[in-house]
C-alpha cells in the first residue's frame, strides 16, 4: 500500500520511496528512507496529508504520499 | 587588540535561531542578501568578557547537502574563514531530527558548539535530557538556553570563546557492546559519526588518494565522505582516480548510518520517553481538519484586516495632528522668513503633503505587519499551506506557490523573490505574474482614503473586498494559464509543520521595525522624489511656472490618456496623473493627489471633505471610486516589483509581458465593474 492509503494516527513503516531523484533527496535530507516509521496524522482531504517522522510533523502533497509504498507496523 | 571571533549561527527551520540570534544583536542587524542569490544573510555584533564577536545568522535548513541555495550558501559560508566557530541550534523538543544537521556539522571539522534550545517544552512534556551523556557521544559541548528567555546565553558564548581554537573533538565515549569492527582503525575514539566497516574502508581508501594528490586539503575525512556521496561540488573541485572504488552513491547508506547513531544517541540521552500529546497535535485537529481548515483561515485573515483598520485608524488619527501642526507650522515659518510663494509651494504642498499624508498611514501597515509577524512566529502559516494545498493545485499552482502569495499581501518584492523556491520555471513564471494582484501593504492608503472618502460606515468592508477581489483575480488568472499551457497539478508540497509556540515579543519586533524602517525610507526616497517631480509638472507648463494647474505639463499629458480611460469611470485627468505617478511606487497615488488637488493634509476629516466636494463637481462619486481602487488594485506594480520581476526572470520580453498582462487586466476589470455598477 502507499502512505496516502494509509489511516489516521496508524504508524507505517516505508518500505520503497520512488520519485524523480530530486524530491527522493529531499526526502532523505529528512530523514524519510527505507525503513522509516512514519504515523499519519491527517488523511481526511483527498489531496494532502500531514504525517509524522523522525520526531516532526509535515505536509506531504498527493503525489509524494502516492509514491511512497508502506507496511504497517504492528503497534506493540 | 583581540581578534574578533566570527560565530556562525546555523540550525533547522523551525529552531528558534533566530530568536535566539536576536537575543543576542538585538535590532542591531545587518541585513544583506548573500552574494548573487536572494538568501537573507544577517550579521550582528555581540562581546562577552571583553572578547568581540561578530554573529552570523545562517539560513535555516534541514542538511548539508546541496540541493537548496540556501544549503549551498550555508556550507561555503561556514567552510569559509568568514566562520569560527559554529553554534548550532537545536530544538531539544526535536532532537531526532535536529541532531541530523549537528553530525553533518560535526564532520566538517570545525568547532561547533550545541546551543539546546526549547528546554522548556522538553520538561513541559516529562521528558528529560542527559546534558552529561550527549556531548560524550558527539564530543562537543552542549549549553542548554532558552532564546525567549534569554537564559544561558553568557554561558553559550564562554562555550564559544573557549572552543574557538578548538579543531579536535572532544573525548568521545561510546559504547558498542555488539559492534565486532574488523576495520583496521577504532575510529569511536576519534569520530562521533563512525560508519560501518564497509563505508570506513572506502573512506580510508579515498584519503589516501586525497592524500596523495591534495595534501594540503583540510578535512580530508569530510571530503572522502563527500566523494562517497558522489556530491557534485567535491568531486568537480577535487577529481580523483579511484578505480572502482566509489561504484555507486552511497549517500543513502551515509544518511541510513547516520540516523542508526542518531537513535543510539536518542536512546541513551532522552530519559523517558513517555511524553504526553503534544498540544499542537490538539490545535491541528481543528486547524488543518477538512471543513474547518478553510473556514478558519479566512476568519483569521478577516480579523488581522479588521485590527488593521480599526486601531490602525484610531492611531492614525493621531499621527494626523501632529501632521496638520507641521505644515501650519512650516507655512508660518515660511512666511515670516520671506520665502517666495513657489518655494513655499514645494514645501507644503509638495513635499509635506505628499510624503507626510504617507506618514499617515504608518499605523496601518505597522498593524498588518504585526499581525503576519504574529501568524508566522507563532508556527500557523506553515498550516496555511497545507490547509490551500489542494485549491493551488486544482488551479495548476504548487503548494508551495502559497507562501509568495501570502507574502505578496506584506510586499510584492519579497513576494516575488519567494518565488525562487518553485522548481519548475513555468511554475515561477505563473506565481510571478500573480502575486502581485494580492494586495500589497502599501496600496492600502488608496484603499483607507478612497473607502472612507466615499463609503463611510461601509469603509472596512469595501476594503476588504479588495483583498478578496485580488485574491480571485490571481486564482482565475492561475487557472487560466494552466488550462493553457495544459500543465497538471503537481501535488508535490512538502513542508514542515512547526510545534505552535506562543509567538516572541523581540522577534516579533524586530521583524516589524524592519518592515517599518522600509516603509520610511521609502517614504524618504521614492515618495519624496515622486512628489518633488509631481509638484513639478503641476507646476510647470510649456511656458514656465504657472499658478493655474490646468495650463501645467501634468494637465496636458493626464488629458491625452483619458479617453482610454473614461470607460473606466477614470474620465478625470488629475486622476490619470495620480495613477501614472503611482508607478513610483502605489502610496504616491495618494501622495499625489493632495498636490493634485492642492488639499494639504488630506487624510484628515476636513481634508477629504474637500477633496469629496471637488471630486464630486467633476462628476466623481462613489462607483468612480470604486472603480479607481479595482484599477490600483490590479495594475502594473510599482518599480521595485517590476525590476525584482527582470530580476527573476531574466527577460525584459517576459517582464513587460507581463506588466502589459496587468494593465490590460485593470483596465479590463475597473471597465466592466463601473459599467455594470452604472445599470443600477
Amino acid at each position: 500500500m502507499t502512505l496516502k492509503q494509509g489511516k489516521n494516527n496508524q504508524t507505517y513503516e516505508v518500505k520503497s520511496i520512488d520519485m524523480e531523484l530530486g524530491l527522493e533527496r529531499r526526502l532523505e535530507a529528512l530523514g524519510l528512507t527505507e525503513g522509516t516509521q512514519i504515523t499519519v496524522l491527517n488523511n481526511d482531504k483527498k489531496g494532502s496529508l500531514t504525517a509524522k517522522f523522525r520526531g516532526t510533523r509535515f505536509a506531504m502533497g498527493r503525489r509524494i504520499a502516492d509514491h511512497i509504498v508502506v507496511r504497517e507496523v504492528e503497534e506493540l | 587588540m583581540r581578534k574578533t571571533i566570527n560565530v556562525g549561527f546555523i540550525g533547522n527551520p523551525n529552531c528558534g535561531k533566530t530568536t535566539l540570534f536576536n537575543a543576542f544583536t538585538g535590532a542591531n542587524l545587518k541585513v544583506a542578501n548573500w552574494p548573487g542569490v536572494t538568501v537573507e544573510k544577517k550579521e550582528g555584533r555581540a562581546t562577552y568578557k571583553g572578547l568581540e564577536f561578530k554573529l552570523i545568522d545562517l539560513p535555516g535548513i534541514y542538511s548539508l547537502s546541496s540541493y537548496t541555495m540556501e544549503e549551498t550558501v550555508s556550507r561555503e559560508c561556514i567552510m569559509s574563514d568568514e566562520v569560527d566557530v559554529i553554534i548550532d541550534v537545536i530544538d531539544a523538543s526535536s532532537l531526532e531530527r535536529n541532531l541530523y544537521l549537528t553530525l553533518q556539522l560535526i564532520e566538517l571539522g570545525k568547532p561547533v558548539v550545541l546551543a539546546l534550545n526549547m528546554m522548556d517544552i522538553v520538561e513541559e512534556r516529562g521528558m528529560e535530557i542527559d546534558l552529561h551523556r550527549l556531548p560524550e557521544m558527539l564530543g562537543v559541548p552542549a549549553i542548554p538556553v532558552s532564546a525567549r528567555k534569554k537564559t544561558g546565553l553568557s554561558i553559550l558564548m564562554h562555550a564559544v570563546s573557549h572552543h574557538k581554537e578548538y579543531d579536535r573533538q572532544g573525548p568521545l565515549i561510546h559504547h558498542h557492546p555488539g559492534l565486532q569492527s574488523s576495520h583496521r582503525h577504532n575510529h569511536h575514539e576519534e569520530y562521533a559519526m563512525v560508519y560501518e566497516d564497509y563505508i570506513e574502508d572506502k573512506i580510508d581508501l579515498i584519503i589516501s588518494a586525497l592524500s596523495q594528490s591534495y595534501p594540503h586539503l583540510d578535512n580530508k575525512r569530510w571530503h572522502a565522505i563527500k566523494i562517497l556521496e558522489q556530491d557534485k561540488g567535491i568531486t568537480n573541485a577535487y577529481p580523483l582516480d579511484l578505480g572502482n572504488t566509489v561504484d555507486r552513491s552511497y549517500e543513502k547508506d551515509i544518511i541510513n548510518q547516520k540516523y542508526n547513531f542518531i537513535e543510539e544517541i536518542i536512546g541513551e540521552v532522552l530519559v523517558n520517553k513517555s511524553r504526553k500529546e503534544a498540544s499542537t497535535d490538539k490545535i491541528d485537529r481543528y486547524l488543518t481538519s477538512r471543513w474547518l481548515g478553510l473556514p478558519i483561515f479566512l476568519g483569521i485573515m478577516a480579523l488581522v484586516f479588521f485590527f488593521t483598520f480599526t486601531i490602525g485608524d484610531w492611531l492614525k488619527g493621531y499621527f494626523e495632528i501632529a501632521l496638520e501642526a507641521l505644515s501650519a507650522a512650516v507655512s508660518a515659518g515660511l512666511a515670516s522668513a520671506n520665502t517666495g510663494e513657489m518655494m513655499t509651494s514645494l514645501v507644503v504642498d509638495g513635499i509635506i503633503s505628499g510624503v507626510g499624508g504617507i506618514l499617515t498611514f504608518l499605523p496601518n501597515i505597522f498593524i498588518l505587519f504585526l499581525a503576519l509577524a504574529f501568524l508566522e512566529d507563532s508556527g500557523y502559516m506553515a498550516r496555511v499551506a497545507f490547509v490551500m494545498d489542494d485549491i493551488m493545485s486544482r488551479l495548476g499552482l504548487s503548494g508551495r506557490a502559497f507562501l509568495p502569495l501570502l507574502l505578496g499581501f506584506g510586499c510584492s518584492v519579497p513576494a516575488i523573490m519567494a518565488s525562487r523556491a518553485l522548481e519548475h520555471k513555468r511554475d515561477r513564471f505563473k506565481t510571478i505574474l500573480v502575486t502581485p494582484f494580492m494586495s500589497c501593504s502599501a496600496r492600502l492608503p488608496i484603499y483607507v482614503l478612497f473607502s472612507s472618502m466615499f463609503f463611510g460606515k461601509h469603509a472596512m468592508i469595501v476594503c476588504y473586498s479588495m483583498y478578496v477581489l485580488g485574491i480571485v483575480v490571481a486564482i482565475t488568472t492561475a487557472f487560466i494559464l494552466s488550462k493553457m499551457d495544459g500543465s497538471k497539478a503537481e501535488h508535490a508540497l512538502l513542508i514542515e509543520l512547526p510545534e505552535y509556540k506562543a509567538p516572541n515579543a523581540r522577534t516579533i519586533a524586530i521583524y516589524v521595525w524592519e518592515k517599518i524602517k522600509d516603509y520610511l525610507t521609502k517614504a524618504g526616497t521614492v515618495i519624496f522624489i515622486a512628489s518633488v517631480i509631481m509638484w513639478g509638472i503641476l507646476n510647470f507648463g510649456p511656458g514656465g511656472y504657472v499658478t493655474d494647474i490646468t495650463d501645467s505639463f501634468g494637465s496636458i499629458i493626464g488629458k491625452a490618456v483619458v479617453p482610454i480611460f473614461r470607460p473606466a469611470g477614470l474620465g478625470q485627468w488629475q486622476i490619470i496623473v495620480a495613477l501614472i505617478a503611482g508607478i513610483a511606487a502605489k502610496e504616491v497615488v495618494v501622495s499625489s493627489c493632495s498636490v493634485l488637488f492642492g488639499i494639504q493634509n488630506i487624510t484628515t476629516a476636513h481634508g477629504m471633505g474637500t477633496m469629496v466636494t471637488t471630486l464630486g463637481s467633476m462628476g466623481f462619486g462613489a462607483l468612480n471610486a470604486y472603480a479607481l481602487m479595482v484599477f490600483c488594485l490590479l495594475y502594473v506594480p510599482c518599480t521595485a516589483t517590476i525590476a525584482t520581476m527582470h530580476r527573476e526572470l531574466k527577460s525584459w520580453k517576459a517582464t513587460l509581458g507581463i506588466v502589459f498582462f496587468q494593465l490590460l487586466t485593470a483596465w479590463t476589470i475597473s471597465t466592466i465593474v463601473f459599467q455594470i455598477g452604472q445599470l443600477f
